[in-house]
This record gives structure tokens, sequence and C-alpha cells, in this order.
């Protein structure tokens, strides 16, 4: 059943902080400082600035005074070597040790950097109809090659307000949207005013750090309207869950300076160059001293994806494959002792490797890297898992494999698109939710935000939201139609039990997608039976007492909007959808 | 005194105690003592539990080694644990105690209260699923002198219960509480419900303390199923249940609760009712899933009918009937506590609206009939390593082995099989075999990350049991063995002649005594 109870969920959002884990320490002292919103928490920025402010402001301005050090800070350092500016109030000033360093290698970033304010309507997926909560938070961004700025998808996510303020100017500019990417937490945002972009210098981007070099980060963390600067070296170069939509997986880059709320989106600089960035780190409980930032493969492959003026998504292979390390394994597939290839598992049907590959195929090359046994391949000197080529590519481009099949050696191109069904494992944004309310009955499409807005503890649900792909369960269910609430009313006093249920038919026929839900209630039938899937029994209503009842639940429960079946399509016209 | 005496009972109960925990936990017992005793004495008239004057209390202690087998290393059992509790004397020299206590028993020992005697028993008949055991002694001499407990048959919501335990002294401690509800509920093994009494009672439930008497007029009313120290609520095994299961325990073959094997959802909802044919205000249980060859599917129960009298009960929209002592409670009790296996009991239905009539022959499903065995204890469970590959069948004991919290702490995939699994595996007559957990070892390299895998084909035979498995890995294709799974990575194989060399090494590295037990 659907209730309040806090599950475990299997996506690892939870230890992760990008859009999230600061949220519950965060609230309090939101509701503290500004009552008038409530707390987002994606938007964490705002609560650090607030933060900021109430500690003291002085902190900040020691930091954005300390030049970004060549090495990472020595705990016995000298006292902050402070010139040009009046010494803080005496008493707020907690003294940080910084490091004589050479002034400023990164160029005058104040004139690249913007802070961002995005005032967000997220979406209420327990009251569909109502617009939700609106949210304020703070973010960073710099300004990149023709007047464009880059920042995080998720500062403005479900931003229906942005505006720009510029070191030095007393203005804020409103900004709109030009581009932005979720599965890669990335965005292009502009601002009209004419003058804006004048003195502003556009940043360039680098290339990937080497490991153990060091980076500064620029941003606008706890803690004002100053830019901050922290530094580091780069710890980790490996592939890692962006959580911002917490089901996409990309390359990124470890870092050991200090990200907090209000960095995301400002740009890391190494040698007055980009390479990288900020997105999103641990929460100090967790681990500390882990920040990650979004490398410029990632940032060239998006900048290069909105060239021709939408943006395409990543594109993915639809496969799962497990690794040949079993010397066993290789000699009963007839493979030699090279220490190559993987092993195909899971085919996904409605993505681009479907009757293409098949279960049980290795995959010996990808567009001729030789691809090891653990997956990896050489990319540019460095190794990187084989999927990395695929990253690269966009919508439409083909991949090549070589393929070693029931012992013969095969080349198969894959054609690559976006598989639409991982799309409901992951967080969405910039859309309403999508439901039907009929006789107080809220049906909904499960997805992760469903998920995370009623947190239930049925197992049935739980099993479909993760088999949802690896079982291809959306062939039966392209849209898993959940009961998720009742609104109470005499027509559906007695059909609580059923919350939670999944929808299988209406009537005897089969319900596959949210809209064919909707058009099975509007036929003229005495009384729907609603079939869900399991042994309970089925739900009935009487059609010409619904009828009656729909303008005074309406009413009761201030109903807008009685269905929104369009806003999130699953996609009908796609390639894969012909197979199902 | 009274302060001297719990010393002693705490240091002896809890020996390992440092003394000072032993001064707080004294006190709060001597309270508690005040209060038990001190109920009883000054109670004018007496009341049930001060008829304890008796001379020879029907009661033993019965004390209990035990071990379970360990799931997760299947070839070994569990460390030993030892269980401490009271047995309630019954005619012919037998001794009632609760399932939960003796379940996987190595050794059960009875003292005598009074005296410290004792001799060694044996389990004659248990049933896990109403938690229900009785003991006897090896010493037939062993319970003279006792008076046995009769049954007390008639309780009902309002009466007082005492519940009996023991003083080291062997004198009895007493206390009262009040029976506040008569209902049907699910025991701990989670087969079917079973009536059960619901009683507000103060008492000190202490770590190992199993089986508790609860008695009525000097007879036995029910025995402690299960206490909430917090709300003070304790939930007892009733008369009847006992009655049952003391009477079928007459016969040589013991054969068990009888169930029915259908599912069922209230009639409240007039368009449910409606639907199913049912007009006006009659009562009735829709009948949501029949399982198949149960009981009811044998009788011609379908999905859909509604079930509206059983053994010539009335039920009503919720599923009750009226019982002459309880009044309103679910018609289950009918099929349970009434009715015994082989019995015939009559079901009157509608089915689209007509009136008709179904005998179903009730039988006891036994816990190797599911997909997914209730409850396997006492019993080894089967195995089979393969190369440092272990194969089990799945199970709820293999699932309980996550602890209390099982149904979430446990592999989600698997509970979830558990839970559907007459809906997941209609046809039954089967087990799923699992890949449970691999070994490191030189056949393994690279699957070690494999765990809770549902085999589905060994070397392309179809695996519906461990003993599917034991015989298809005995026919390897050109010298390898391959093992199909459900999920990822669907497939691995081991080399058979490498697994037969290296299985003693294995074997030593690990401790395993045997590579594989079958049924």
């Amino acid at each position: 059943m659907l209730n309040g109870e806090r599950i475990e969920h299997v996506s690892s959002v939870g230890t992760r902080f990008a859009p999230k884990a600061f949220g519950a320490d965060c609230d309090l002292i939101f509701d503290h400082s500004v009552q008038f919103f409530r707390l987002s928490p994606m938007k964490r920025a705002l609560i650090f600035v607030c933060i900021g402010l109430l500690a003291g402001s002085t902190s900040t301005f020691y930091a954005q005074q300390s030049a970004p050090a060549a090495s990472p800070v020595e705990p016995q350092a000298p006292p902050p070597a402070i010139s040009g500016r009046p010494s803080p109030p005496a008493q707020a000033v907690v003294p940080v040790p910084v490091p004589i360093a050479p002034p400023k290698p990164n160029g005058p970033i104040q004139k690249s950097l913007v802070r961002i304010t995005a005032t967000a309507v997220e979406p209420d997926y327990k009251a569909p109809w109502n617009s939700g909560g609106i949210q304020r938070g703070v973010g960073a961004g710099f300004v990149i090659s023709g007047n464009r700025i880059l920042t995080n998808a998720h500062v403005v996510s479900n931003s229906r307000y942005l505006t720009v303020e510029r070191e030095g100017d007393p203005n804020k500019y409103p900004a709109t949207v030009q581009f932005v990417a979720h599965d890669c937490d990335l965005a292009l945002i502009t601002v009209s005013a004419p003058d804006f972009f004048k003195n502003m210098l556009s940043l360039k981007l680098g290339g990937i750090p080497a490991l153990e070099s060091t980076v500064s980060a620029y941003g606008y963390p706890i803690g004002g309207e100053r830019m901050s600067v922290t530094t580091g070296i780069v710890s980790r170069i490996d592939f890692q869950l962006y959580t911002h939509s917490s089901v996409d997986q990309h390359l990124a880059i470890q870092i050991s300076a200090q990200i907090n709320p209000g960095n995301s989106g400002g740009p890391v600089m190494q040698n007055a160059k980009v390479v990288g960035v900020a997105f999103q780190g641990y929460s100090g409980d967790v681990a500390q001293g882990v920040a990650y930032m979004i490398p410029t493969p990632v940032i060239n492959r998006f900048l290069k994806d909105i060239s021709n003026g939408v943006y395409g998504k990543y594109v993915d292979l639809g496969i799962t494959f497990s690794k040949l390390q079993n010397p066993a394994q290789r000699r009963f597939l007839g493979l030699k002792d090279d220490d190559r290839g993987v092993l195909v598992s899971t085919v996904v049907a409605a993505g681009p490797s479907a009757e293409v590959l098949r279960p049980g195929d290795v995959l010996l090359a990808i567009d001729d890297h030789p691809i090891a046994s653990d997956s990896n391949v050489e990319l540019e000197g460095e190794r990187a898992d084989f999927q990395e080529v695929v990253e690269r590519k966009f919508n439409g481009d083909s991949v090549k494999f070589d393929v070693w099949r029931d012992k013969q050696p095969i080349t198969v191109t894959i054609k690559l698109y976006t598989p639409w069904p991982y799309l409901i494992q992951g967080h969405s944004y910039d859309v309403r939710p999508r439901y039907v309310l009929y006789g107080g009955l809220l049906f909904q499409p499960l997805n992760l935000d469903l998920l995370e807005a009623y947190r239930p503890t049925d197992l049935r649900l739980r099993h479909f939201f993760e088999y949802f792909v690896l079982e291809q369960l959306y062939l039966q269910h392209p849209d898993v139609i959940v009961l998720t609430n009742i609104l109470p009313d005499p027509i559906n006093t007695y059909l609580a039990p059923y919350r939670g249920g999944i929808v299988d038919e209406i009537n005897g026929k089969k319900i596959r997608r949210l809209d064919e839900l909707a058009n099975a209630f509007a036929e003229n039938a005495d009384h729907f039976v609603i079939r869900m899937i399991g042994d309970g029994p089925p739900l009935v209503l009487d059609r010409n007492r619904v009828e009656s009842a729909r303008e005074r639940i309406k009413a009761r429960y201030n109903v807008l909007k009685e269905q929104n079946l369009e806003e999130q399509p699953v996609p009908k016209t796609t390639e894969d959808q012909k197979k199902i | 005194m009274r302060q001297a005496k719990s010393k002693i009972r705490i240091s002896k109960a809890a020996s390992y105690r440092a003394p000072d925990r032993v001064g707080v936990l004294f006190v709060t017992l001597g309270v508690f003592l005040v209060m038990a005793t001190g109920a009883t004495a000054k109670k004018e008239p007496p009341s049930p539990a001060s008829m304890s004057t008796q001379k020879q209390l029907a009661l033993v202690r019965v004390n209990v080694t035990g071990q379970a087998y360990d799931y997760f290393r299947p070839w070994q059992k569990k460390a030993p644990f030892s269980k401490r509790a009271l047995g309630a004397v019954l005619s012919k020299g037998r001794v009632l105690v609760t399932a939960d206590l003796v379940a996987n028993q190595n050794y059960v020992e009875l003292e005598r209260a009074e005296s410290g005697e004792k001799t060694a028993a044996k389990v004659e008949v248990i049933d896990y699923e109403a938690n229900l055991a009785l003991l006897e002694p090896t010493d037939k001499a062993f319970l003279d002198g006792i008076t046995p407990l009769d049954i007390a048959p008639d309780t009902v919501v309002g009466d007082r219960l005492a519940a009996w335990q023991l003083e080291p002294t062997g004198a009895l401690l007493a206390t009262e509480g009040l029976v506040t509800t008569v209902q049907m509920t699910q025991y701990p093994i989670e087969v079917g419900q079973f009536l059960t009494y619901r009683i507000s009672i103060p008492m000190q439930y202490r770590e190992n303390s199993y089986t508790v008497p609860l008695v009525k007029n000097n007879k036995l009313a029910g025995l402690l199923l299960r206490y909430d120290s917090r709300s003070q609520l304790l939930d007892a095994i009733p008369a009847p249940i006992i009655t049952h299961f003391l009477k079928e325990a007459e016969s040589r073959n013991y054969r068990g609760f009888p169930s029915a094997g259908f599912s069922f959802f209230p009639t409240r909802d007039p368009e449910l009712r409606d639907f199913a044919g049912e007009k006006g205000k009659g009562g009735g249980v829709y009948v949501t899933n029949v399982e198949p060859n149960m009981p009811a599917m044998k009788g011609g129960l379908q999905v859909g009918d509604i079930v509206t009298a059983v053994a010539n009960n009335e039920i009503d929209q919720n599923g009750n009937y009226v019982d002459p002592l309880y009044g309103k409670i679910e018609f289950t009790n009918l099929l349970t506590a009434h009715a015994y296996s082989g019995d015939v009991v009559p079901f009157r239905i509608q089915r689209s609206g007509k009136p008709m009539e179904l005998n179903v022959t009730l039988e006891h499903r036994d816990a190797k009939d599911y997909v997914s065995p209730p409850y396997n204890l006492d019993q080894p469970p089967a195995y089979y390593v393969l190369g440092g590959v272990i194969f089990q069948e799945l199970s709820r004991q293999y699932l309980k082995e996550w602890g209390l919290n099982w149904q979430r702490e446990a592999p989600q995939r698997l509970v979830y099989f558990d839970r559907f699994q007459s809906e997941l595996f209609p046809e039954g007559n089967r087990r799923v075999v699992i890949l449970s957990q691999v070994l490191p070892a030189n056949t393994t390299i690279g699957y070690d990350d494999l765990a809770y895998l549902t085999v589905t084909r060994v070397n392309g035979k179809e695996i519906k049991s461990l003993a599917d498995l034991a015989d298809a890995v005995k026919q390897p294709i050109e010298g390898f063995i391959k093992i199909e799974t459900e999920e990822d990575p669907k497939q691995i194989e081991l080399d058979a002649a490498q697994v037969a060399a290296e299985a003693p090494v294995l074997q030593e590295n690990y401790g395993i005594s045997a590579l594989h037990r079958l049924d």
C-alpha cells in the first residue's frame, strides 16, 4: 500500500548531496531566515547564502581574497596575508591559514562569473493539478563564447524566473534558459540586456586535467554575493552517477577542492582555462573532501549536441554486459586467452541494440578500440569504460562492434538513439506530472518522482520500478498506472484497499498507457470494472454515480483539472515503439 | 526477604550480569513481585491465581539446547542456543510447550519445579504452524504426583486469566490479566489465521521465558504466544487451538491444521456486490483467488464467487460469523479451530447471483507443498556446492536469515518471489533454485560478486529443484557446466574437471563438510 513510511530505495541518491542531501539540514535554517519560501532540496545554495550572512560575511571575504593556492592548504601556514583591503571586524573572524601563492593564475574570473538566482515551481505529485511549491535558489554560472552562460541544469530546473548578477554591478538582469540537458546536468542561459556581455570575458574550455594537478573552483557557496575560490587537486577520473537525473552515469572528475551548495554551475579552472563545472559532492557525514565536476568532454558534447538548435540527449546502447574474467567461461565461449571481450547479458528491446546484439554475444572491439575483459578501452592514452565511446556520440550516429558470436567473429553496426524506458527511473524536470482523476481516484504513471513523493512500501510497485527495464516490463506496461490516492467521497468510500494497485485492464481491455485509461473512462458504459495486477478483487465503478459526483469532488478538493495526459508523453512514434 | 529471593533468582537466570546491574534489576523485580503476590494475596474472594496453594503445581521447567541450521553456510549449524521455559503438565504424562521453544532442539530436559529433579524428554508431536508441541519424559514416572491440568475451553472477553511462572524455589508466581479481545491473527510462522486471546497483563517478560501457561480456575486456558512489554499486551494460543492439537495428536499420524486454499475480500462495497450478482443486503465474502490443487478448488470454488455461509454459519459482509462463545469473529475460525483435515465442510455461495452449495474437503497443506516453503525447522536445508558456487532452494526460512526485518532487509527480488509465489508460479510443484553466493576460488574467478540469482537452466536442462540441478551437472557440455540465470549475467560456466579436481581444496579452505545435501 502507499503510505508515508520510508522505504529504502534502490537508487543510490541517498548518500550524495548533489541536488539532495543538504535538504534536511537546510530546512531549519531556511525556515528561520526566509519564511516565505519552502525549502527546495535543489536550491540548497540559497540556504547557504543565508548561513553565510548570519555567520558573518567576513569569512567569505577572506576566502575571496585568498588567491588560489598552487598547493593544498597547509595546516601550519601563517595567518592570512591580506593586501589592499581593510581588516574585517575581529570578533567574527576565524583565522584561516592561507599559504602565499602566485597571484590569480586563472585571470580575472570576476569578469566571467555570474551569480544566478532561480525561482522555481516544483511539481506536486501528490496533488498534480496544483502548481506546487515556489522555491528560490542561488547558483553560479560563467560566460562562454557566443554571449552564453553555462551552468548546471539543477540550478535552473523547473525555473519560472531567472536573474543574473555580476561582480561590481548592482543590477539584476532577467535571464532565459536556452538549452537544458538534465541527463548531464548542464544548461545554457542568456541575458537579453544589450550591454550585459559587453564587459564580460568569455572563458575557454581546457582538457582533462592531470591527476594530482591543482584546480580552483569559483562560485557563491556559503555566504553571499561575492565570489569564493577554493582549490584542490584532481583526485580521480571515473564514471559517476549524475544525481540530478539519478539514472545517468557519465565521466566525472573528483577533486579535493571544497565544493558546497552555491558552487553549482561555477567553473573549475586550471591555467586560465575551464576544466570542469562544479556540480555534486558527498555530504560531510558520508565522505569529506570529495567533490565532483563535470569534465570538458561532457561539456563539449553538450555544446556540440545543441549546435543544431535542439538538445538530443545522450544515446545509449540499451544493453547490460558482464566482464569476462573467468578462464573457464572464456574457454567455453571459444575465446583466446588475451583478456579481451565482455559478455552481453541483456538486450533492451526498446534500445538500439535490439535485433543487432544478442545475449551471449561477446563484444571484442568498439569502433576498432579493443575492449578488455574488464570492459575498459584505451582512449587518448587513458583507460576508460568502453561505453565512453558511445557517450561521445549523438542521436543518429553509428557505432561499430567486433562481435564474437557462436565462436565466429562478426561485425555489427548500431544506429544510436536514447531508449526511453530508462527515463521513468530518473528524475524529470520542467514537466507537469501526468495523471487522471476519476471518481476521486487518482491514477498516475510510476516514475522516480512519484516514488519519492509517496514512498510506497508495496513490494509489487517497487518490483515494477526496479525491473521495468531489465525484465522489459514496459513491453506490457509502457505506463505502469498506479492508483496512488483517493479523494474521499461517498462514491469511493469502500475503495481504500485498492490504493497502490497497478491497473491492468478496464472492462476487459488492457490498459497500457495513461491516455488509454482516460479513453476507457470516457466510454459510455454502465460500469467500469478495473482489474489490478495480482489477485485482488476488481474495482467496480458505477458510471452514473461517478458522473454525478465529478463536480462535487472537483469543488471539494479544489481540483483545477481532472487530467493531464500530455506534458510528459511516453514517446509513441520512435522506432522502439514499433517493437512493442 | 523478597528482595533476597529475587536476587538469587536473577543471578541464576542471568548469571553473566555484573553485580551492580543485578542490584538495579532486583529492585524492579521486587516491585513486580509485590504487585503480583499482593494482588493475589489480598483479593477476596480468591482469584483463580490464588489457587496456587495446591501442593504439586502442574508445571515443570523445560530446558532446551538446540542449534538452528545456518542458511548462509548450509553445511553447518549455528552456535548452540539454550532456552528455559515452563511446560504445562497434561494428562497421560505429556507436557505442553510452544513449538517455538523446541524447534531445532538437540536436547530437551524436564525439571521438577520443587525438587530440581531432571529427566530427558523427547518431542512427541510438534505443529509449527499452531506453535504447539507435546513432550514426553523418558522416565515415565517423572511426572508422578502431579495433578495434570485440564483445559478450560470457554474463555471469553472480560475473563481474567493468570499467567503462571515459577520462583526459583519452585513456588508459584502468578500475574493476572484481563482478556480484552478474541480474534483471528497470524502466528509467528505466518501460515493461516488462528484464534488468539489478547490479554492486558503487566508481566515482566524475561529473556528465555518461552512457554508461560495461562490459567483460569486451575485449568489451562492458553499458552503465551508473544508479549509486548510496552503496551503490556499478551497474545495467547487459546484453549480451542490447544484442544484441536491434542485431539489430533491422539491419532497416530498427525496431519496438522486444515486449510481451504482461497483468498477473500469483504463485500461492503455495493458496486462490487452488484458486480458479483449479489443483490440486496446479504452477507458473504468475495473470492479473489483460489489456489491450484487446494481443497477449495477441488470443491469447485471459483474466483468471483461470494461465500455466504461456511459449515452452516452465515457470514457477514466483513467475513465474520456469529460464534456462540465469542460473538462476531472471522469465519476462518470455522476452518482452523473447528474443523479437521479430512472434514467435509459445506460452503454456501452465490455465483452470478445464483445460490449454490459446495462441499470442500479440508486438507492440511504441508510446508513442502509450497514453491517457497514458509518454514523449515528441525530439517537440514538442501544445498549444492559446485566449485565455490552455492545453490539453494528459495524458502522463507532462508529469507528469515536476514533477521526480524527480513521483509525489508533480504534481497527484495527474492522476497517478491516468496510473497507472490502462487501468482508467479501457478503450476506449483516446484522450487526456485537460487545461486545464493559464491565462495572465491580458482573456479570462480570473476564470479565473486554474484549472489541471489535465480537459476533457470543448467547444461540446457530446466531447473525446478536442487535435484534437477544435481542431475543436470552430471552432464557437462564439452567439459563445461553451463549455468543460466534469470538475472544478469544470464550465464556462467565452470570447468567440470577443474571443479572436481579442486573440490577437496575448497572443502578444506571453507570447512565444507559435504558438498551437497539434497532432500
